[in-house]
């Protein structure tokens, strides 16, 4: 049952209406770089746009969906209320306030360094003491969530934790030490600086510390997409999850495998050795492996229920499915996209491969298929399942929900695909403007042309989306009942101590840490001569 | 639930787990430190620990062996955003007298009736620099580097504060009615022109970079054409120089009636 | 109705497939990690394999990158070394000239912020950080001329930062190289 709707339902409304504040700008952006737009404008301002999108996009949207649905799902899953309800809501005003108080300077143009802000490049220092604001709100929601789960296990020895619960905590755990490298560069190197207090600045050892964060936070997104697959798809869809334990130890693999891995990101730079990188590149390829089980745990699930509604054959029985049900849909098209997102990544992950787009268009155009498309995706189907619960009244439009879901999925393809191939042509991203008349860039033009139309079709389905929710406030109340999750085809009375609980994953996810960074950190953090003078952005120094 | 211990090698979990973890970051240790740098012959390494420490990244320093060195003198200046931006008093006061030497083609309120650059507003660092420059032999200018010769470091650093104190004059040139060209809002980027004002302060700010505004035309002029000839070389590692020779001369001209036309 | 055998047979057989799926995964998994390994060592480019240090605020006044020496160089066993640096907004020498055909080593460092840079029509990509030195051994194979364009976010010029690649048969670069010791295709 849930208790804390007004909590819960306050971390999805900030975050659906930054989204929605972000997608115009991303939408903006795609427009006015590309063939379509003729005005000459102040490259600065598509700088300060992509700062800010970036930002909210990748900090404040999903930290809340994440920290919103945590809070659902253990007052649904334990069947109790929340346990420290004003550290909850004080979390919430810290994640508000950070976003504000980060977004005021980049709106100002006084720190358009680019959500990655690398350093030595430096902005405002109010911007990053709201991304910090924005990191503890949500470490106050890591530590509730380990704190309700504890108090669950002392009064349920012996019982299983509830999947979806057990796999809310995973990521929380997951966030909590992922989000400690960006928080040592944030501290311990960007702030003195731009506070004037240092004017040098390592700005290797900023990248190495930010790419211990910039891996393992894309799971960290992914972790409610993947709760919604396991714990949801399988009810609304009227079957059963196909494994338990598959499950539990996806996640943990997640846990221990997502983090020790962030040096995929420097394969080209000049301060990581060529062993480190190598040894990055291994446990990348381990990532892989997660994925793939919940692929095939999600499908045979899938199959479940599809043969109870009579599907038959190898492969007739998909169209069996409850294509009418927009979570059916929301997460056909989630697997769809998280293929080749996925097959993507693998290209990424060799050091071979990635040399050739690096830090091209099609790096942008991969991570907006994965986390705009697969992720995100899931994050609708998320709200839209869970939103009778939280405001006691239906959500009515299934039509437009799906018409919704059909124009991401459709605007989303078309915003990637093109975006890959511009890449593989070596189109360098974070440019404000491209000369289409020149030979070399105007291969690249209709490409760039249907990413900026793909936008718009996203905006379009992001309106929709926004509309949908909107529209259920008017809508009649109904009495949702208690938020269930999916049952497990055979559930065992008993499971593993290692399955229920997290002291070995933890222990092992920081041992890779110190086995994977703890060189390439010390090494940097004792080397003097590589302090580089600080460069200040912003107009107005 | 299982009431064996958690970390206890009896719990097959743990054995496998860790097991399983520990072997594979061995071996990725082991080849990614030793197989691999071993294995490729242009690296040129002598021995397993120079291969380890290779491949973990113990840092060397870069070799300075073989140079070739400029026929030509090119700035001594080192350049960092932050630098000299918040002058003291005593400096701009003693700046003010040293100044008026300055004022005789620089103006009294360094805002030149002739063709010299006015320096009024200018910024400090850039004032240094050229005055650094002109001392050294970077820069090269008839009547500048006699000065210049004699200025110690101290007065260079006082004169560039003044000016930087002074107020920037609207000139009687100023028009806010020229509509910006081309080559200044979006550059050329093909040629590697980016738009002016990313360093030169109309956007953002580069140490080193000038403000252009206010600034007379004709000298901004002669300097573009002296980048673009390498006739000027006290740009640090070619900066402007890249920028110069690949704008056009009606680009160059568009450029400086514009910037003259702004405060 | 199923009776509690049938659930036992259900649990066994549904285990027995996950197992063929996780193995399969497995293996995948370190074909792909194998692959890589392998093609490293024997054909393709692996990371650099040194970190050195070099001093950006410095970089002019002497060392390897004094604006002198930038430019490609001639080396007494055949190849050719390219020395480059980064810049706000810019990238010295402008235009980077190369024979076709011979060992390259591309080694580059930033002057301020950090910057990238790859080349079109190549696999010739690498960050440039201040601080340090990126070192890039490659070959052209044909000749021509590329765009290389920084690629990383450098500032409020970014969009500006393209430089060009120009590669010659070995026998043109030979002929320049016997003029000056450091060459470039700047006009």
């Amino acid at each position: 049952m849930l208790i804390n709707k007004r909590l819960i339902l306050a971390h999805f409304w900030l975050a659906f209406a930054v989204f929605g504040v972000a997608l115009v700008l991303g939408a903006w952006q795609m427009f006015v770089r590309s063939p379509l737009n003729a005005w000459h404008f102040n490259p600065e301002l598509y700088y300060r746009s992509v700062t800010a999108h970036g930002s909210i996009m990748g900090y404040v949207f999903p930290t809340l969906v994440a920290m919103g649905f945590g809070y659902a799902i253990t007052e649904s899953a334990l069947e109790k209320p929340l346990i420290g309800r004003r550290w909850a809501w004080a979390g919430f005003w810290l994640v508000a306030v950070g976003a504000v108080v980060a977004m005021v300077p980049v709106s100002l143009g006084w720190a358009s360094v680019l959500y990655t802000f690398y350093p030595p490049m430096v902005g405002n220092p109010l911007y990053y003491i709201g991304v910090v604001l924005v990191v503890v709100g949500s470490w106050i929601w890591v530590a509730l969530m380990s704190i309700n789960l504890a108090a669950w296990k002392r009064d349920n020895p012996d019982k299983p934790v509830p999947l979806a619960m057990f796999a809310n905590v995973a990521g929380s755990y997951l966030w909590g030490w992922t989000a400690v490298g960006a928080a040592l560069e944030i501290i311990f190197q960007i702030l003195p600086v731009a506070l004037g207090l240092r004017s040098t600045i390592d700005a290797g050892l900023a990248r190495v510390f930010f790419s211990w964060t910039l891996h393992a936070i894309v799971y960290f997104w992914l972790i409610p997409t993947y709760i919604a697959y396991y714990s949801i798809f399988p009810r609304a869809i009227g079957g059963r999850l196909y494994s338990d334990a598959m499950a539990r130890i996806s996640f943990i693999l997640f846990v221990v495998v997502a983090m020790p891995i962030g040096v995929h990101h420097l394969f080209t730079d000049p301060q990581v050795g060529a062993g480190f990188k190598f040894m990055h590149s291994v446990f990348t390829g381990l990532v892989a492996l997660p994925t793939l089980l919940t692929v095939f745990t999600i499908c045979a699930s899938a199959e479940i229920a599809s043969r109870l509604r009579g599907g038959r054959g190898a492969f007739g029985w998909v169209s069996a499915l409850p294509w009418q049900n927009p979570i059916m849909l929301a997460t056909a098209f989630s697997l769809v996209m998280l293929g080749f997102g996925g097959a993507g990544g693998l290209i990424n992950m060799s050091y071979q491969l990635d040399a050739s787009i690096h830090n091209t268009q099609w790096i942008t155009g991969h991570f907006h298929l994965i986390f705009g498309g697969a992720i995100v995706i899931m994050y609708f189907a998320i709200a839209y399942d869970l939103w009778p619960h939280l405001t006691g009244r239906a959500l009515e439009s299934f039509g437009l929900m799906r018409t919704q879901l059909w124009l991401w999925f459709i605007g989303m393809i078309v915003t990637t695909f093109p975006w890959h191939y511009v890449g593989i042509l070596g189109m360098p991203r974070r440019m404000a403007f491209y000369d289409y008349s020149n030979a070399a860039v105007s291969p690249q033009a209709f490409s760039v042309t249907m990413s900026a139309v793909g936008g718009f079709i996203l905006l379009i389905s992001g309106v929709l989306f926004l509309t949908v929710l909107i529209r259920g406030q008017w809508a009649a109340s109904s009495e949702a009942g208690a938020y269930r999750f999916s049952v497990p085809l055979h559930m065992p009375a008993r499971i593993p101590a290692a399955l229920n609980s997290f002291g070995l994953w933890l222990a092992l996810m920081i041992g890779l840490t110190v086995v994977n960074y703890g060189y390439p950190i010390a090494q940097l953090m004792v080397l003097k001569e590589t302090n580089v003078p600080a460069v200040y952005v912003g107009a107005g120094r | 639930m299982s009431d064996q211990k958690l970390f206890s090698l009896r719990n097959p979990w743990f054995s496998t787990s860790v097991g399983v973890t520990v072997v594979i970051a061995v071996l990725a240790t082991l080849a990614g430190l030793i197989w691999l740098p071993l294995a490729q012959p242009d690296l040129k390494l002598s021995g397993i620990w120079d291969a380890i420490c290779s491949a973990a990244g113990v840092p060397r320093a870069s070799s300075q062996a073989g140079s070739v060195q400029a026929d030509f003198k090119t700035s001594d200046v080192v350049m960092t955003s932050e630098m000299l931006t918040r002058p003291s008093q005593v400096s701009i006061g003693r700046g003010a007298t040293l100044a008026q030497r300055c004022a005789i083609c620089h103006g009294p309120q360094g805002v030149s009736d002739a063709n010299s650059p006015n320096l009024a507003g200018q910024f400090a660092a850039v004032t240094y620099k050229e005055l650094n420059d002109f001392k050294t032999g970077a820069r090269v200018n008839v009547i500048m580097t006699p000065f210049a010769v004699n200025m110690t470091n101290q007065d260079m650093l006082d004169v560039a504060a003044y000016y930087s104190y002074l107020p920037r004059v609207p000139r009687s040139h100023a028009d806010a009615k020229i509509p910006a060209p081309l080559i200044v809002t979006t550059g050329a980027p093909m040629r590697n022109i980016a738009p002016c004002g990313s360093c030169h302060g109309d956007i953002d700010t580069k140490a080193g970079s000038p403000w252009l505004g206010g600034q007379s035309a004709v000298y901004i002029k002669a300097q573009l054409h002296a980048f673009a000839s390498g006739t000027r070389r006290n740009d640090i590692s070619q900066q402007m120089r890249n920028i110069a020779r690949q704008m056009t001369a009606e680009e160059i001209d568009q450029v400086a009636h514009y910037y003259e036309a702004q405060p | 109705m199923t009776t509690e055998a049938d659930h036992g047979i259900g649990e066994a057989v549904a285990a027995r497939i996950e197992r063929r799926w996780v193995t399969l995964s497995i293996v995948i998994v370190g074909l792909l990690v194998g692959m890589a390994t392998y093609i490293g060592i024997h054909q393709a480019t692996m990371p650099q394999g040194h970190v050195e240090t070099a001093d950006p605020k410095t970089l002019h006044l002497s060392g390897e990158f004094v604006e002198s020496n930038l430019g490609s160089a001639l080396e007494t066993d055949g190849s050719v070394t390219v020395r480059a640096i980064g810049q706000q907004y810019s990238f010295t020498p402008q235009c980077v000239v190369v024979p076709s055909d011979t060992p390259v080593k591309l080694r580059a460092t930033s002057a301020d912020v950090v910057h990238g840079l790859l080349i079109e029509g190549t696999n010739i990509n690498t960050m440039l950080v201040p601080g340090y030195v990126s070192e890039l051994p490659v070959r052209f194979r044909t000749t021509g001329d590329f765009v290389m364009p920084c690629q990383e976010f450098c500032g409020v010029g970014h969009q500006g930062m393209w430089g060009k690649v120009r590669v010659v048969d070995q026998a043109e670069f030979q002929k320049l190289a016997a003029a000056r010791r450091r060459l470039t295709c700047v006009d």
